[in-house]
């Protein structure tokens, strides 16, 4: 690929600001650019990166989603006390109980926007707070401690796949949820790229109508979209809970803006049919280290709204002021 | 619900799904709710109490419904109204605070600045989103969603997370003041809606919002400047957002950072019961007060009930999707309607 090609990526751009941005605090604080850092943060970021893909695929469609939060605590919190009733201890039932659910709520998200045809946004808060209420009014409120949690929770989120020791004797490793992470996105890199509902899926955020006179199934291809962005979900869920060792079924919920910021930095189009994995992941990669490491930097973390906020309102001006003066020129 | 026959072509085609039916709709829901909780709880709901109280408390989330509607109508959503809020109420908290400490000023001029600044804070917050927006074409859900971090943060960063108390007592009016028995909070809430539904109904820049919202395309070659409709409607949004921190700070004699957080999705939910389309063009200010009016006679009623915040919630996510479904269904049998009236017309002419 020549160098002019990439420049006209929008990742490239989003890269180097990273880089750049990682050599600043890096500057400040050496303790950023080391391994141990490094795979703490993908540790800690593999939750928020798998709800991203899930966002993403909605957004590609043309919709915002804003209950993939609420979907993944209810997963969590559902497959966490159902486990704790039954007094099974196995992680993988866990999962199976979190992407049912998961996928059960999608579905009920893609009737809304598929059969009748409510606005993303619109349908999915509504679900969101249908789905949360439900949860703390039927499922319960109590805040599970690590006590109470079965054992495979814990030896999950303590699973690394690979380790070392640091000098000082201290054992560190890159965590299993790396690679559930990498899976996840090989999966669905493969989806969009070589799968007809993938090519579905850019298409209906494209242009819907076009979408549909080509041949392909709206329903199907929606249906798909919210299945899977619940699954993800589901898996999400798990993830984030035996990371914090503690079920809170509070949680989560009122973070979904900060996963749809990371997904749009990352330059999907919030109209639907551009976007690409890559960017999504650096998105994330940008928010997460931004909201981890502003203590490294010596700012109290009162600041981490604000430069959240202003990173996208740069961010989202750039692209958007990008796009105006390149239609301008094409108008001549 | 409309019963007339129309004959007409041009009446054939108005006949789609009108906001006199929705408002109709709205007030039989109104009505139903308010029966409702009057028949389960003779004694404490139907009572000068609770709809003084009621009066009182509904104001400040109304006006952020209303700054929601605005931005819906030019085909937008404010997603940092509370954002914007909160930033005006620690302005003023820190202004009212620290001028009591200092003592140099009566309460009554501390009070004047205040406002003075959480309007020109608001007034600039708005206008920074109608910029981002207009000039540099951000989508609006994208610069709103940045510019909600960003305030929040100013917020969180002025008052270093923590609550500010400690006001002169002159403030105390605007939240829990009375005016002839009716609380100063609906008052101010009365005067905004009126100048509001004025300026939708009677003035120019009303005019143009509707029409940007239903088809920007067409408001630009009609020789709308957009950009300066679609900033100044921000702008007013961001007003009134101000006010109602003014409400906030005064009703609860303090002001902490994130107060009122579920506001925002209370607002958008409320704007869209009201009938407003999220798509833009269209709103009605009376279906929007009735929705205002639903959403606080639900929550009373069920206060009243001693049901849980959690079962709140539950409903209030099953009603606005059941509104969605119910309005999808609607616009569908009127669709279907329309094309039968017109097949039928068409006949009648080629009959004759």
């Amino acid at each position: 690929m020549n160098v002019k090609k990439l420049f006209s990526h929008n990742e490239t751009y989003l890269a180097l600001v990273l880089i750049v941005f990682s050599l600043a605090i890096t500057a400040v604080n050496p303790v950023f650019l080391t391994l141990d850092n490094f795979a703490d943060l993908a540790k800690n970021s593999a939750g928020t990166a798998i709800l991203a893909i899930g966002v993403f695929i909605v957004l590609l469609s043309g919709g915002t989603d804003v209950s993939c939060t609420a979907v993944a605590i209810c997963a969590e919190y559902i497959a966490a006390r159902f486990l704790i009733a039954s007094g099974v201890n196995n992680i993988f039932a866990a999962f199976a109980i979190a992407v049912a659910v998961g996928i059960s709520l999608g579905a009920v998200n893609a009737v809304f926007v598929s059969v009748f045809k409510i606005p993303v946004l619109i349908a999915t808060l509504g679900t969101a707070t249908l789905f949360h209420g439900a949860l703390l009014e039927f499922v319960g409120t109590k805040s599970l401690n690590v006590g109470d949690l079965p054992q495979c929770f814990k030896d999950f989120g303590n699973l690394n796949v690979i380790s070392w020791t640091l000098p000082n004797g201290t054992p560190y490793g890159l965590s299993v949820f790396f690679f559930i992470l990498l899976g996840l996105l090989i999966l669905t890199w493969y989806i969009l790229k070589f799968t007809m509902i993938g090519r579905g899926i850019y298409a209906l955020g494209g242009n819907p109508e076009a979408a549909k006179r080509t041949g392909f199934n709206l329903h199907k291809i929606q249906f798909f979209i919210y299945c899977y962005a619940g699954f993800l979900a589901g898996i999400m869920g798990i993830i984030h809970i035996s990371l914090i060792n503690y079920g809170n079924p509070m949680y989560l919920v009122g973070t979904e803006l900060t996963v749809i910021a990371a997904v749009v930095l990352g330059g999907t189009r919030i109209t639907g049919g551009t976007g690409t994995l890559t960017g999504t992941m650096l998105g994330v990669a940008m928010i997460m280290i931004l909201q981890k490491n502003l203590v490294l930097i010596g700012l109290s973390s009162y600041w981490q709204d604000f430069f959240v906020g202003l990173i996208i309102v740069i961010g989202v001006t750039i692209t958007n002021v990008q796009n105006k003066v390149a239609a301008w020129k094409k108008a001549g | 619900m409309e019963t007339t026959k129309h004959k007409s072509l041009p009446g054939l085609l108005s006949a789609g799904l009108s906001g006199q039916a929705k408002n109709v709709t709205l007030f039989i829901l109104m009505a139903l709710i308010l029966a409702l909780f009057s028949i389960l709880r003779p004694d404490r709901f139907p009572t000068v109490r609770n709809f003084r109280s009621m009066l009182a408390q509904f104001p400040e989330f109304g006006l952020l419904t209303v700054a929601m509607m605005l931005s819906m109508i030019v085909g937008g959503i404010d997603l940092s109204v509370v954002a914007v809020a909160n930033l005006c109420g620690v302005l003023a908290a820190i202004i009212l605070a620290a001028g009591k400490t200092a003592g140099i000023l009566p309460g009554g001029t501390l009070v004047a600045l205040a406002v003075l600044a959480v309007l020109a804070a608001a007034a600039l917050s708005g206008t920074v989103n109608g910029v981002l927006i207009s000039l540099a074409g951000v989508p609006p859900i994208l610069a709103t969603l940045g510019t909600q971090g960003l305030l929040m943060g100013l917020a969180i960063i002025f008052t270093k997370g923590h609550g500010i108390t400690g006001f002169p007592e002159e403030v105390d009016v605007i939240g829990n003041g009375f005016i002839a028995g009716v609380p100063v909070p609906f008052l101010l809430f009365a005067v905004m809606t009126a100048a509001v539904a004025f300026m939708l109904k009677k003035t120019r820049h009303g005019f143009t919002m509707y029409m940007l919202g239903a088809n920007p395309v067409v408001s630009r070659y009609s020789g709308v400047n957009n950009a300066v409709v679609i900033i100044r409607t921000y702008m007013i949004t961001g007003i009134l957002a101000g006010l109602s921190s003014l409400i906030m700070i005064s009703r609860t004699n303090s002001m902490r950072p994130g107060y009122g957080t579920d506001y925002l999705l209370q607002a958008i939910l409320v704007a869209v019961l009201g009938g407003t389309d999220p798509k833009g063009g269209a709103a009605s200010m009376t279906g929007l007060v009735m929705g205002i009016m639903i959403l606080q006679f639900t929550q009373s009623g069920l206060n009243i009930m001693a049901f849980s915040a959690f079962t709140k919630k539950l409903i209030w996510g099953l009603a606005l999707l059941l509104i969605m479904v119910v309005n999808f269904l609607i616009a569908k049998y009127n669709e279907r309607r329309r094309i039968r009236l017109m097949r039928a017309a068409s006949e009648n002419i080629t009959g004759e």
